[in-house]
């Protein structure tokens, strides 16, 4: 039973963190019709923002300010530098190839990605940099009930994501900026008519999104420490997945195929094989998606002949 | 008063010949007729239309010819090989465009035909098992062995659409991978001991050569040879079955699935079809490549590859088939040029130099920006030399051009810093130039070129293996930007 | 049209690179030989010159190894030129751990004729994928890594290496945590390359001959997560083997197994030998050389480059013992007044014996390759300082 609690907790953390990605593609993607690959690079980039800050006031062993403020500035100036980023690349590299055919904005976010995965190479090396949260924050604290062992930083990760998927539902659903947002992933055309400025409301949803990759940067190096050029390649590749088995478009489905794939996977090495976890993790995906093709909480696209 | 009643013009019916104007048409026959009705103008004029009035049987034959020489031209080892990557690439990316450019399904799990062929021709060549199979059976066996697999996982395709398509064959990339990884010790029943199916993570090694009825390919041009002549059976069949039957009901399943279905063709029929002939393709390929590396590796057939594929069938060109191939080329060869440091410095400030010669068209602009950078440079140095003397204190070394840039660029001794900070400050020019019109956009080119002399000499050129993966990238931002369909493609039509 | 000149500007470009480039490193080869035969034969006593071929996984997944690789061989370079007035250089070959890539690379350096030998490639597999080319050419290559015992059977003459094998290696953690640990369960993960497999394969092996019940375990070092392999831990297991590569992903190893409570000694292979990110307190790390921190007489080298290149782990000094193994091969065959070729290079290269290396102590090859005298040491972590555990 406890061993089971631990995998749940487990679950929750990665989970939640890849819903945060899985969210970013799941919103451009609904707007858009593009999968941008670059995003999981900008989630890389936020986790090197935090870690600039942290190193700024004074590095995992001499902080200036008391843990929360350095945390919380972590936070800030990752999602800032993470959010101005995303929309950076939308202006440069999506936005001439609006009216493309759908596959010239893919290889133009493949060429983005490329290129910040070997920016932060030469910029800040390849040497794998570690929050080393342990040093700054003590892991005893948390919650120790019997066989749960939840440390403050895992609660925090948890706590924060939930938060910021709450906040994000709220927008899409009370203002009118996330009205726009829906109106506009379901008909561009007629949204504009409607005198949507469709140019800022795809800003807007870059910015959004790649705000959440920032956060969700920064919580990885607090929980699993290590930040490095490479992270954001598999971290994206999951959120992708993570998108499209929820049902791609769905901010819903984009957190709950995040969770799935989160507790897939804690559930999976734990209790089945760690070898071979990866292949039963896609497996059970597969699966999910042959019963359900449009995702688990997809529409299947209406065609209009 | 005339103007407030003049007559109103009747409307033009839209100009689709225009760059930039409406299009409108329902299939790419139509979309390419302003191509074909317009005369070319400029002076590539005679060589384009020349070279259109080749019949494409002969232009095949040509580049083949011109292939098949190059162990001729070059006796070095390493220019065959790469020779022979190319035209293994060109082969992978042929097989992708069946799957991506003709029937418009995204398969991400390509690779994974590719690594099973390459696997298959190892296990049955190999000491992994002590079998040695005759090259003449082997062949055969794994092309129908991988097209069997590609209607496995073609079976998908019918329940699955677009993005949800390419996520289950990304799986499938994924398992093969971890497979291929970890099937190292495996309990099979009635075998006593773990069996070692793939060799894990140390892969396969010692595969035999190939070798056809006692001729054995023992040297690279050999492989060259042969897979050319592969390469040239799988383009001519390709073509052929673009122009058939299949192929046109392919381009309808792409162009509108919908209307394909409700026009009776049997979708799930071709997609899986599609699937078959990718893989068949990608398993021969494997064969050749496992031979031409005597070996193979779990490492060889991860998602760095795909990706790399992906680029050069968009980039050629999806659908079509000298376009992938020049896709597959450019992409090889580049990368391959761009490892030699003096290589890449001349790559990257002849393509800044041909690059301004195409986009500044009024030669006095031209010369306006290119007399502007040289003066500005020297001011530059001039300030900088006079205000912080160990910020030139560098020098550039590497021939002739070298020399030339050692007293206009700043360069102190250690660079690390300068290079990196420069950089951030030319990515930010670029952006910046991309919004700019007129006259400012013609003022910050100057600086911004300067700027990219002096990172590429500070900080690029001390890394090649890093400056090549930047490139590529800006070249495919740079390529989607400037021309969206690839270089070969068909410009696509959306309907009204 | 615009549009098209861009393209077929930049196809003229590459096209143009590929022809006209040729500063004296010619990649084509075709005005090599012109070079080969300069840097031939003007070997005098101390005037020696040649190019020396290093391949590391310089950018992709390894990429913190390769880079703290070739920045050792940078600075070996620089050092040697310096202190024997030779003008030796590098030449950069990326391969991103991929044998594919390796092999390419394998043959661009063969087909470069002022490249007299090789230092790499990294990994065991990407050996067993150049092998063939290097052979061939009678290329000498050295590797700082690459530890398949298989490798120095005899199947590749030009081969050699200054890291131990894994023969070595597997017996001296096994037999440790059998006479020192007193080990009730031993859990051993390997992390899927071809380094660590043979390696757990082997502590398995012997831990299980010692009558210890062993679960074995493994695990892609893809992964930012390892707390549900964590949980899988047994209570009662004492010893934790981590014959990982990545010292970073080990340290988050061991940090969960603290937040879950686990107290197993961990046990690290020489990949996890890296003071400034493995430093969990307790934990056992097994290395070919004493911390050349603490060796005397490379104090002052790790000193110096640090200060120019920042930390290192463990991959590092082994390749810089690589290229001074090859520089003093080919001052050797300078100082003998004979023709500085391929073949000359790699048969000095088995008769170099350096007295006081980087990694301690004499280095030697034996007939196979195998460095002479390989001997693992065990260290213990404790306050982030690693400390020889003497016996």
């Amino acid at each position: 039973m406890d061993f089971f609690v631990q995998q749940l907790v487990n679950g929750l953390t990665l989970g939640s963190v890849y819903a945060l990605i899985a969210l970013g593609y799941s919103m451009v993607y609904g707007i858009l019709k593009l999968l941008n690959f670059a995003h999981g690079d900008v989630y890389m980039m936020g986790a090197f923002a935090g870690y600039g800050v942290l190193i700024a006031l004074g590095g995992p062993y001499d902080l200036t300010l008391p843990v929360v403020a350095v945390i919380a500035l972590m936070f800030l100036a990752a999602m800032l530098a993470s959010g101005a980023l995303g929309v950076v690349i939308e202006r440069f590299a999506y936005r001439p190839l609006r009216n493309a055919p759908r596959i010239a904005p893919l290889i133009s976010a493949l060429g983005v990605a490329f290129f910040l995965q070997s920016s932060a190479l030469l910029l800040f090396g390849a040497d794998f940099r570690s929050y080393d949260t342990y040093e700054y924050v003590d892991l005893a604290q948390g919650i120790h009930v019997g066989p749960l062992n939840i440390s403050v930083v895992r609660l925090l990760v948890i706590g924060t994501s939930f938060a910021l998927m709450i906040a994000l539902t709220l927008l899409v659903s009370r203002t009118r900026l996330g009205k726009a947002m829906r109106a506009t992933a379901f008909d561009r055309e007629a949204a504009a008519m409607q005198g949507i400025d469709v140019d800022r409301v795809i800003m807007a949803t870059f910015f959004i999104g790649s705000v959440l990759a920032g956060a969700a940067g920064v919580m990885v190096g607090l929980v699993f420490y290590k930040v490095y050029f490479l992270m954001g390649f598999l971290a994206g590749l999951k959120g992708f997945t993570a998108a499209v088995v929820g049902g791609i478009g769905s901010i819903p489905g984009a957190m709950l195929g995040g969770l799935a794939i989160g507790f897939g996977e804690a559930f999976i090495t734990g209790y089945v094989s760690s070898t071979f976890q990866d292949f039963f993790v896609f497996a059970i995906l597969i699966v999910i998606l042959l019963v359900r093709p449009s995702g688990l909480l997809g529409r299947a696209d209406i065609q209009k002949v | 008063m005339d103007e407030h009643r003049k007559e109103p013009t009747p409307p033009q019916p839209p100009d689709t010949t225009r760059e930039g104007g409406p299009r409108i048409g329902v299939d790419e026959w139509v979309a390419r007729s302003g191509e074909r009705i317009t005369r070319r103008a400029g002076w590539t004029a005679p060589a384009a239309e020349a070279f259109e009035r080749v019949p494409p049987w002969a232009r095949l034959a040509l580049v083949v010819a011109l292939a098949a020489c190059v162990p001729f031209v070059s006796d070095s080892e390493y220019v065959v090989r790469v020779a022979v990557n190319t035209v293994l690439f060109g082969l992978l990316a042929l097989g992708l465009n069946v799957v991506v450019g003709y029937a418009g399904l995204l398969d991400l799990g390509y690779v994974a035909f590719y690594g099973f062929g390459a696997y298959a021709y190892a296990i049955l060549s190999s000491n992994q098992f002590d079998l040695h199979w005759p090259t003449e059976l082997t062949i055969p066996v794994v092309v129908v062995a991988s097209a069997l697999l590609g209607l496995l996982l073609g079976l998908p395709s019918r329940r699955l659409l677009g993005d949800y398509l390419a996520i289950v064959t990304l799986f499938f990339a994924q398992i093969f991978v971890v497979l291929t990884t970890n099937a190292d010790r495996i309990n099979v029943p009635f075998v006593d001991g773990p069996v070692d199916f793939t060799g894990g993570p140390n892969g396969i090694a010692g595969v035999d050569p190939m070798s056809f009825f006692g001729i054995e390919l023992s040297r690279v041009e050999h492989y060259l040879w042969f897979s050319l002549v592969v390469f040239t059976v799988v383009i001519v069949g390709l073509h052929l079955l673009n122009e058939s039957r299949t192929g046109r009901a392919w381009r309808a399943l792409r162009e509108d699935p919908l209307a394909a279905e409700l026009m009776s063709m049997p979708v799930n029929r071709l997609k899986l079809l599609a699937f078959m002939f990718g893989a068949a393709v990608a398993g021969l390929t494997g064969t050749i490549f496992a031979s031409v590396q005597l070996g193979v590796f779990p490492q060889n057939f991860d998602l760095p590859l795909l990706i790399t594929l992906y680029a050069m069938v968009i980039l050629g060109g999806a659908g079509s088939l000298p376009g992938v191939v020049l896709g597959a080329a450019v992409i090889t060869i580049s990368l391959e040029l761009l490892r030699d440091p003096g290589n890449a410095r001349l790559l990257f400030y002849g393509a800044i130099v041909l690059g301004l010669l195409a986009f500044m068209r009024p030669w006095t602009k031209l010369a306006v920006v290119a007399a502007g950078t040289v003066v500005f440079g020297f001011v530059a140095y001039f300030v900088v030399d006079a205000v912080h003397p160990a910020w030139t204190a560098g020098s550039i070394d590497g021939g002739g051009l070298g020399g030339l840039l050692d007293g206009w660029v700043i360069h102190p001794e250690s660079s690390v810093r300068l290079g990196n900070g420069a950089f951030v400050l030319l990515v930010a020019a670029v952006i910046a130039l991309s919004q700019l019109k007129g006259r400012w956009r013609l003022a910050l080119t100057i600086p911004t070129l300067y700027l990219a002399a002096v990172v590429w000499e500070n900080r690029l050129v001390f890394e090649p293996s890093v400056t090549r993966i930047l490139l590529l990238g800006a070249l495919l931002i740079m390529l989607m930007n400037a021309r969206p369909q690839g270089l070969m493609g068909t410009s696509r039509v959306e309907i009204v | 049209m615009k549009k098209l000149l861009l393209v077929l500007v930049l196809a003229l470009a590459v096209l143009a690179a590929g022809c006209g480039g040729d500063d004296g490193t010619d990649a084509t080869g075709t005005t090599a030989a012109t070079n080969g035969g300069a840097d031939t034969g003007a070997g005098g006593s101390v005037d020696c010159e040649g190019a020396i071929g290093i391949m590391a996984p310089i950018t992709g997944d390894a990429g913190a190894i390769g880079t703290e690789q070739l920045n050792w061989a940078k600075f070996a370079v620089s050092r040697f030129n310096e202190e024997h007035g030779t003008t030796f250089r590098l030449e950069e070959g990326d391969t991103q751990l991929d044998p594919a890539q390796a092999s390419t690379v394998a043959q661009r350096f063969t087909s470069n004729n002022a490249i007299l030998a090789v230092v790499g490639p990294a990994g065991s597999q990407e050996v067993e994928a150049v092998a063939p080319a290097f052979t061939r050419a009678n290329m000498g290559f050295v590797s700082g890594s690459a530890t398949r015992t298989s490798l120095t059977n005899g199947d590749n003459p030009t081969f050699h290496r200054v890291v131990p094998n894994d023969d070595a290696q597997a017996p001296t953690i096994a037999n440790h945590i059998l006479e020192n640990l007193d080990p009730q369960t031993v859990v051993v993960i390997d992390d899927q390359t071809s380094y660590s497999r043979p390696l757990a394969d082997g502590i398995q092996q012997t831990l299980e001959d010692g009558d210890v019940t062993v679960r074995r375990e493994s695990v892609n070092q893809k992964q930012t997560d390892f707390s549900a392999l964590v949980s899988r831990i047994p209570n009662d297991a004492n010893v934790v083997v981590l014959p990982w590569q990545i010292a970073a992903n080990a340290q988050i190893f061991g940090q969960q197994m603290r937040e879950q409570g686990k107290d197993a000694t961990i046990f690290g292979s020489d990949g996890l030998f890296s003071p400034d990110d493995f430093r969990i307190d307790g934990a056992l790390v097994s290395s070919f050389a004493p911390d050349i921190r603490n060796i005397e007489e490379s104090q002052e080298l790790a000193e110096a480059f640090q200060a120019e290149h920042g930390d290192f782990g463990t991959f590092g000094p082994p390749t810089y013992a690589a290229t001074e193994v090859v520089m003093t091969a080919m001052r050797n065959v300078c100082e003998s007044g004979e023709e500085l070729t391929r073949e000359a290079v790699a048969e000095a290269i088995g008769e170099v014996s350096i007295s006081e290396s980087i990694l301690g102590g004499e280095l030697a090859f034996d007939d196979n390759g195998d460095p002479e005298g390989a001997e693992f040491y065990i260290f213990r972590v404790e306050d982030g300082e690693y400390t020889l555990v003497t016996e």
